[in-house]
C-alpha cells in the first residue's frame, strides 16, 4: 500500500496551481487534506502523475459571513467549519459535519475537498443541495459560479473541469427555519447507509417549501422533488408525513453493497425521512 | 500429567493483586520497538506479488520488466525458494481422520486464493518493491471456485488439491450415550441452523518478518511479530534446513496477536531464504490490505444442532453437525480442526447433558486459509448451542436464565460426555451473580414497559467453560494429539535481583507483570526485584508461545516450581551463614528471617553475593537458577456474559446498551489484568455479532481488504461493561490457576445475538448467522411480520 511513483509540486498562488494543471490536465491531481486522494492513492486506485499540494494556499482558507451568504473557502478544515462562531447562524452545517468520519481526520480534512471528492454517500455534497449553495470554481477563464444542484455528475464525479479547482462554497444566510440532519452508518463516523437533510418553511401547521436532500442512495445526492412538491401546503404529520416518505423512497433505486442491499437503503430512506421531518418540526427554527 | 506438584507459595502477597503493568511506561512513552521500528544498516525491503484470482493454474509468471526497475535486487518465484528449503509446509496430524495438507511457500502451478503469494519482489524500500511488483506480470487460467464449504462437499465441486479427494480435510464422528435412542424417545426436539460469519482477528500491528543473515557466522537472525518465537525457530529450522543453534527468533515489541501469529506463514519462511541468498537484511512488514485478505480468517463454520428436551426443560441429547469452511489450506501447523472441531466438541458447556454425538468436516474452499482467533471454535459452537437455547426456552416458555439454572451442572469437578474433566467451577453462581449485577428482573420489567411505547430492549445471557492451559493434554482431550513443552528459568544474580525467563512470548497480556508476581511471591522477594524475559530464543528458555489461554498456567507454573528450587537453595546458604536449620527460616520481602529471633536476618542480596563471590562459603549448595517445564493436566474456567441491546425495529439497527460479565480462572494472578482481557474480548464479539464479515463474492474475489469494508468495532460501538470475578482454585494444576485469555469471546457473540432475539420476541424473530446487519435484523423483522418466523 504505497503510492506509485509522482512528482510533488507546492505552489504558492491559485495561478501557479492553474498553470499546473493546465500543463498535465488529467495526469495532475490536487492535494487538500488528503484524507480521501492519499488513501486512493495508497491503494494505487489513483496515479496522478504530478500532485499539487494545495497546502500553502492561504488565500484559500477562512470563512468569512457576507450578509446574504456565508462563504467557506475550499481549503477550511472540516473542523474549523464545524467549530466557528459565523457558521451559529446555520446550525445544520456543524451537526452534518458531526457524522463526518472522526475528529481526527475532520481536523485535517477540508470543506472543499469533501466536496470536490463528490462521495455520493458524503454528508456534505446533500447538504450543499439542502441549503441551495454555490459552488465558485477558478480556471484559466476566471471565476465561474454553479449552483449545487448543477455541480454532482455521478460517482465521484462534480461539473469542475480537469483546469479549475473548487476555490469556495457560498451558503445562503436565508434558510427555511425548521431542520433536520440524519443518518444511519454501520459505525459512527463510517459513510452512511442512507442519510438526510431537510429544511422546511413552516407556518400555521403548513408547508411552505420543503427541501429533501439525500445521501448514501444514488450516484449523486438528489433532492426529494416530488416528495417536497407533495408537502407543501400541507402539514407534514401523520399520514401525510408516510405518504411523503413513500414517494421518497419510490423515486430512488439505490444500488447494493456489502453494507446493505439497495432495497434495504430505500427503505431505510423513508424512515430517514419521516424522522427527520418529525424533528424538523419539534426543533422549530434554525436555532 | 505430573505427580510432584510443589504446594503454592504460603501466602501470595503479589499474586491476587492489582498490580500495575510494570511493561506499560515502554508502551505509553513511544518507545517500544515493533517490528516495522526496527531499521538495520544495509537492509533492503521485500513486497509479494499476490494472486488477484481465486483459483488457476499459473501459466507464466514474466518478471522481466519488473527486475529492469531501478533499485530491485531480486525477484523469487517458487523455484528460488523451493531450491533453497527443504519443502513446503506440510499441516498434519497423527489422526485416521485427518488428511496432510501441502502449501507451497510460493504459488507455482496454481493459486487457491486471492492474495496468495507467487513472488517475492526485494528493493532498496518498500515503495520500488511496490512498483515492480505492479510490472509482474502473471498469466493465469482459471479453475472455477468453491466459495462455500458445503458446496465443497458436493460431487461436482471444483477440487482444490488432489490429494485431498472431495475437497474434505477430515470427516471426524463422535457418539456417546444412547443419542438416536433418546432423539426418537424425546418428547420435544428442537433444530436450528447457524452460519457464523468469516471475521479475522486483525491485530492492530500486522504480521511482519526481518531475517538477517551473517554468513561469516552463517547465522541467521529472525525478528517476527509472532505469539511463539521459540516455537516459530524449531518449525523454520525444518523448512530452512539450519541447526536452531544457528538461528535465533526474536519477537518484538507485538501489537496483538489473537491467535494469527500463532501459525507459521510462508512469508516467515520466504524473508529468511531471501536474506540467506542476498547476505543482507531483509524487512517485510504486511499492509493492512495483506492483513486482511492474506494473513489468517477465522470462525466460519456453517452448523446444525438438535436438542432433545424431556417436558420440563432438562435437556437429553444434542447432537450437531459441523462443516468448518478452511479456506484453500489447512493452517500451519494447527490444522484447520481448529474451528470445526473445537465448536462441535463444546457442545456440552455447562450442560449436563450425557448423550451426545457430532459430525465434523472441514473443508477447503477458495479464500484466506482459517486458523485459530481467540476462542477459535466455540465463538461457533456457542452461537449455534446457545441462540437455540434461546429459541427452546420462547418455545416452551421457560425463562432463559431459568432453563440453562434447570440444566447446569454442580460446582464439582465434572466429567462430561464429549471426556473432558472440569475441574471445579462456579457454573450456577455466576449466572447468579451476572443476573444481580444487571439487575435482571427489573430489567425484564423495564423491557415490558419499553415494548409498550414501541421500544425494543433485549438480555442475552451466556454461560461458558473455557477449556485452557492448552499444553499436551488438553490438545490430546481435545483431538489435536500433540505435545507441548514449556519451561521456566529463575536465576538469582548477584545483586539480589531476579532474572526470570518463559518461552511463552507476551504480546499485551501483560505477563512481564503477572508472571513476576508469580515469581516473586514463591521467592519471598518484592516485585520490583524480579524481571521477566519471553520473547528472544536466544535468551529465553524454550517454549510453545502464547496462545489458547495457557501461558498462566504453562508458565505460572513452571516458574512455581523453578522458583520453588531456587528458593530451596536460598534457605541453605542463608541457613549456613545464619546457622540456623533452613526449615527454621523465612523470606519475605527480600529479605530471610529466623522464626522467632526476629533480630536474625540476611537479605536476598547478601544470600547471592554469598552465592557467587563467597568462595568455600557456598559449601555443598547448587546455583541459584533452575530450569523447570510444567505440562499441565487440562484445566478449564467458566464464566458468563451478559448483554443487553435496544433493536430500533424500523431500521434494524441494534444498539449496545450494557456488558456485564463474572470471569471465574481460579487463583487469579492480577484482577486488572483479568479485567483487561475480557473487556478486549467483549468488544471483539460486539464485532463478530455485529459488523466484521470478510466477504468473498461467487466469483471468490475478496471484497473487505480494506478498514472501510471489514469493520471492527470502535469505540463508539461498545458499551459500558461491569466486571466481576468468582475464584474456584482448579484442583489439579499449580497454584490452582486457570487460563481466562478467550472465555470473553466464547460468550460474547451469543450473548449479544440472544439479546437482540430477545428483543425481537414479540415479532418471532430466529437468528441464524452473524454478523448482523441492520439490513439481516430489519429483513428477519418483515419475515416475521410476513408469517415464516424469521427463518
Ligand atoms: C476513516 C475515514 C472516514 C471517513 N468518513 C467520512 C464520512 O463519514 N463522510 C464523509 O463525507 N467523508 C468521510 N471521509 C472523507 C473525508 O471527509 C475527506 O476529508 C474528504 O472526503 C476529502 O477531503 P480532503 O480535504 O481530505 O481531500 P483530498 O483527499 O485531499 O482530496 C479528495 C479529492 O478531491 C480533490 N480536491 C480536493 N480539494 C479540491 C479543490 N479545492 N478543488 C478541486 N478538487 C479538489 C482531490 O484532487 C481529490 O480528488 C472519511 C475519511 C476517512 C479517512
Amino acid at each position: 500500500m504505497k503510492p506509485a511513483p509522482f512528482k510533488y509540486v507546492v505552489p504558492d498562488t491559485v495561478d501557479e496551481v492553474l498553470a499546473l494543471q493546465a500543463e498535465h490536465e488529467d495526469e495532475a491531481k490536487v492535494l487538500a487534506g488528503g484524507q480521501s486522494l492519499v488513501a486512493l492513492m495508497n491503494f494505487r486506485m489513483a496515479q496522478p502523475s504530478v500532485l499539487i499540494d494545495l497546502n500553502g494556499l492561504t488565500s484559500l482558507s477562512g470563512i468569512e459571513n457576507g450578509g446574504p451568504v456565508i462563504e467557506i473557502k475550499a481549503l477550511t478544515r472540516q473542523l474549523e467549519v464545524e467549530r466557528s462562531a459565523t457558521m451559529t447562524a446555520l446550525p445544520i452545517v456543524a451537526e452534518a459535519l458531526r457524522h463526518v468520519a472522526h475528529v481526527a481526520i475532520r481536523a485535517r480534512g477540508t470543506f472543499g475537498g469533501n466536496i470536490a471528492h463528490a462521495d455520493p454517500a458524503s454528508e456534505l455534497p446533500a447538504l450543499m443541495l439542502a441549503l441551495e449553495a454555490e459552488m465558485v470554481a477558478t480556471g484559466p477563464d476566471g471565476e465561474r459560479v454553479i449552483p449545487a444542484a448543477d455541480f454532482f455528475k455521478g460517482y465521484f464525479t462534480t461539473s469542475l473541469e480537469p483546469t479549475e479547482i473548487l476555490t469556495s462554497v457560498r451558503i445562503p444566510t436565508k434558510q427555511p427555519g425548521a431542520w433536520a440532519f440524519m443518518e444511519l452508518a454501520r459505525r459512527h463516523g463510517d459513510f452512511a447507509l442512507a442519510g438526510v437533510a431537510t429544511l422546511l418553511d413552516v407556518e400555521d401547521g403548513r408547508c411552505r417549501s420543503a427541501r429533501i436532500a439525500l445521501f448514501g442512495v444514488a450516484d449523486t445526492p438528489v433532492r426529494a422533488t416530488e416528495a417536497e412538491a407533495f408537502l407543501v401546503g400541507k402539514d407534514p404529520v401523520g399520514e401525510v408525513l408516510e405518504e411523503a416518505a413513500r414517494i421518497t423512497a419510490e423515486a430512488l433505486n439505490p444500488s447494493s453493497d456489502i453494507h446493505a442491499p439497495g432495497a434495504y437503503r430505500k427503505k431505510l430512506s423513508s424512515v430517514l425521512v419521516k424522522r427527520a421531518v418529525t424533528a424538523a418540526l419539534n426543533r422549530g427554527d434554525m436555532g | 500429567m505430573s505427580v510432584d506438584a510443589k504446594p503454592t507459595a504460603t501466602l501470595p502477597q503479589y499474586v491476587g493483586a492489582r498490580v500495575l503493568r510494570v511493561e506499560d511506561p515502554e508502551f505509553l512513552m513511544g518507545r517500544a520497538k515493533y517490528l516495522d521500528d526496527i531499521t538495520l544498516p544495509d537492509m533492503l525491503h521485500a513486497a509479494f506479488v499476490r494472486s488477484p484470482v481465486p483459483h488457476a493454474e499459473i501459466v507464466n509468471v514474466d518478471i522481466e520488466a519488473a527486475q529492469a526497475l531501478d533499485g530491485v535486487v531480486a525477484i523469487y518465484t517458487a523455484a528460488d525458494i523451493e531450491a533453497n528449503t527443504t519443502g513446503p509446509f506440510v499441516t498434519a496430524l497423527p489422526r485416521d481422520e485427518i488428511m496432510p495438507v501441502t502449501r507451497p511457500l510460493l504459488a507455482s502451478d496454481r493459486v487457491r486464493f486471492v492474495g496468495e503469494p507467487i513472488a517475492v519482489i526485494v528493493a532498496t524500500s518498500r515503495y520500488i518493491a511496490e512498483d515492480a511488483a505492479a510490472l509482474v506480470e502473471i498469466d493465469f487460467k482459471d479453475l472455477g471456485v468453491v466459495t462455500n464449504a458445503e458446496h465443497g462437499l458436493t460431487e461436482d465441486a471444483v477440487q482444490l488439491h488432489d490429494d485431498v479427494p472431495g475437497n474434505n480435510i477430515a470427516h471426524i464422528e463422535f457418539d456417546s450415550g444412547d443419542v438416536d435412542r433418546v432423539f426418537d424417545e424425546a418428547p420435544h426436539v428442537f433444530s436450528k441452523r447457524f452460519h457464523i460469519g468469516r471475521v479475522t482477528a486483525a491485530p492492530l500491528e500486522g504480521r511482519g518478518v526481518i531475517a538477517n543473515y551473517n554468513p561469516g557466522a552463517d547465522h541467521l537472525t529472525i525478528w517476527s511479530s509472532t505469539q511463539m518465537p521459540h516455537f516459530a525457530r524449531t518449525l523454520l529450522a525444518g523448512t530452512l534446513g539450519m541447526a536452531e543453534k544457528k538461528m535465533r527468533v526474536i519477537a518484538p515489541a507485538v501489537g496483538g496477536g489473537f491467535g494469527v501469529k500463532s501459525c507459521l506463514f510462508p512469508e516467515e519462511a520466504v524473508i529468511p531464504v531471501a536474506s540467506r541468498l542476498l547476505s543482507r537484511p531483509v524487512k517485510w512488514a504486511e499492509d493492512r490490505q495483506e492483513a486482511l485478505s492474506s494473513s489468517a480468517h477465522a470462525k466460519e463454520i456453517i452448523m446444525d444442532l438438535d436438542i432433545a428436551v424431556d417436558d420440563e426443560g432438562t435437556f437429553l441429547a444434542f447432537r450437531g453437525n459441523y462443516v468448518g469452511d478452511a479456506g484453500a489450506y489447512a493452517i500451519f501447523p494447527w490444522t484447520s480442526l481448529v474451528d470445526p472441531l473445537l465448536a462441535a466438541d463444546v457442545v456440552a458447556g455447562i450442560y449436563d447433558v450425557r448423550h451426545v454425538s457430532y459430525k465434523v468436516d472441514s473443508v477447503l474452499t477458495n479464500k484466506c486459509p482459517a486458523g485459530p482467533y481467540r476462542a477459535t471454535g466455540q465463538t461457533g459452537g456457542y452461537l449455534l448451542r446457545d441462540s437455540l437455547i434461546d429459541d427452546i426456552a420462547r418455545a416452551m416458555d421457560i425463562d432463559p436464565v431459568e432453563l440453562r439454572l434447570k440444566n447446569c451442572i454442580g460446582n464439582e469437578p465434572y466429567v462430561t460426555a464429549t471426556g473432558f474433566r472440569y475441574d471445579g467451577g462456579s457454573y450456577a453462581e455466576s449466572i447468579r451473580k451476572v443476573c444481580d449485577m444487571i439487575g435482571y428482573d427489573k430489567l425484564r420489567e423495564e423491557q415490558a414497559e419499553l415494548r409498550k411505547e414501541g421500544r425494543y430492549l433485549g438480555i442475552g445471557v451466556a454461560p461458558y467453560v473455557e477449556p485452557t492451559a492448552w499444553g499436551s493434554k488438553s490438545a490430546q482431550k481435545h483431538g489435536f494429539p500433540a505435545e507441548f513443552y514449556d519451561s521456566a528459568s529463575v536465576t538469582v544474580e548477584p545483586d539480589g535481583s531476579v532474572n526470570v525467563t518463559v518461552g511463552t512470548q507476551s504480546h499485551g497480556q501483560g505477563h512481564v507483570t503477572s508472571l513476576a508476581q508469580v515469581a516473586a511471591d514463591q521467592l519471598g522477594v518484592r516485585l520490583e526485584d524480579v524481571k521477566v524475559l519471553d520473547s528472544d530464543s536466544d535468551t529465553a528458555v524454550y517454549g510453545a508461545g502464547t496462545f489458547m489461554s495457557r501461558t498462566a498456567v504453562v508458565s505460572g507454573g513452571s516458574i512455581m516450581r523453578a522458583a520453588a528450587d531456587v528458593r530451596e537453595r536460598i534457605l541453605a546458604l542463608a541457613g549456613q551463614e545464619l546457622e540456623v536449620n533452613p526449615s527454621d527460616l523465612e523470606i519475605s520481602n527480600s529479605t530471610i528471617t529466623v522464626k522467632g529471633s526476629p533480630g536474625k536476618s540476611m537479605t536476598v542480596a547478601e544470600v547471592s553475593a554469598v552465592a557467587y563471590f563467597g568462595g568455600e562459603r557456598r559449601g555443598e549448595v547448587e546455583t541459584l537458577t533452575s530450569t523447570r517445564y510444567y505440562d499441565p493436566p487440562e484445566t478449564y474456567s467458566n464464566g458468563v456474559i451478559a448483554a443487553v441491546v435496544e433493536v430500533d425495529v424500523e431500521t434494524g439497527h441494534v444498539k449496545m446498551r450494557h456488558f456485564a460479565a463474572v470471569e471465574d480462572c481460579g487463583t487469579m494472578l492480577n484482577p486488572m489484568i483479568i479485567e483487561g482481557q475480557v473487556a478486549g474480548a467483549l468488544a471483539q464479539g460486539v464485532g463478530i455479532a455485529l459488523l466484521e464479515n470478510a466477504v468473498y463474492d461467487e466469483q471468490g474475489q475478496f471484497n473487505t481488504a480494506s478498514l472501510m469494508d471489514y469493520l471492527y468495532p470502535s469505540s463508539n460501538e461498545v458499551p459500558t461493561m461491569d466486571l466481576a470475578h468468582l475464584v474456584t482454585p482448579s484442583d489439579v494444576s499449580e497454584g490452582g490457576i486457570k487460563g481466562m485469555g478467550e472465555g470473553g469471546l466464547v460468550g460474547s457473540p451469543v450473548a449479544v445475538v440472544n439479546a437482540v432475539a430477545d428483543a425481537l420476541s414479540p415479532f418471532g424473530v430466529t437468528i441464524n448467522s452473524t454478523p448482523l446487519r441492520p439490513a439481516d435484523v430489519l429483513a428477519k423483522i418483515e419475515a416475521a411480520q410476513a408469517g415464516n418466523g424469521g427463518r
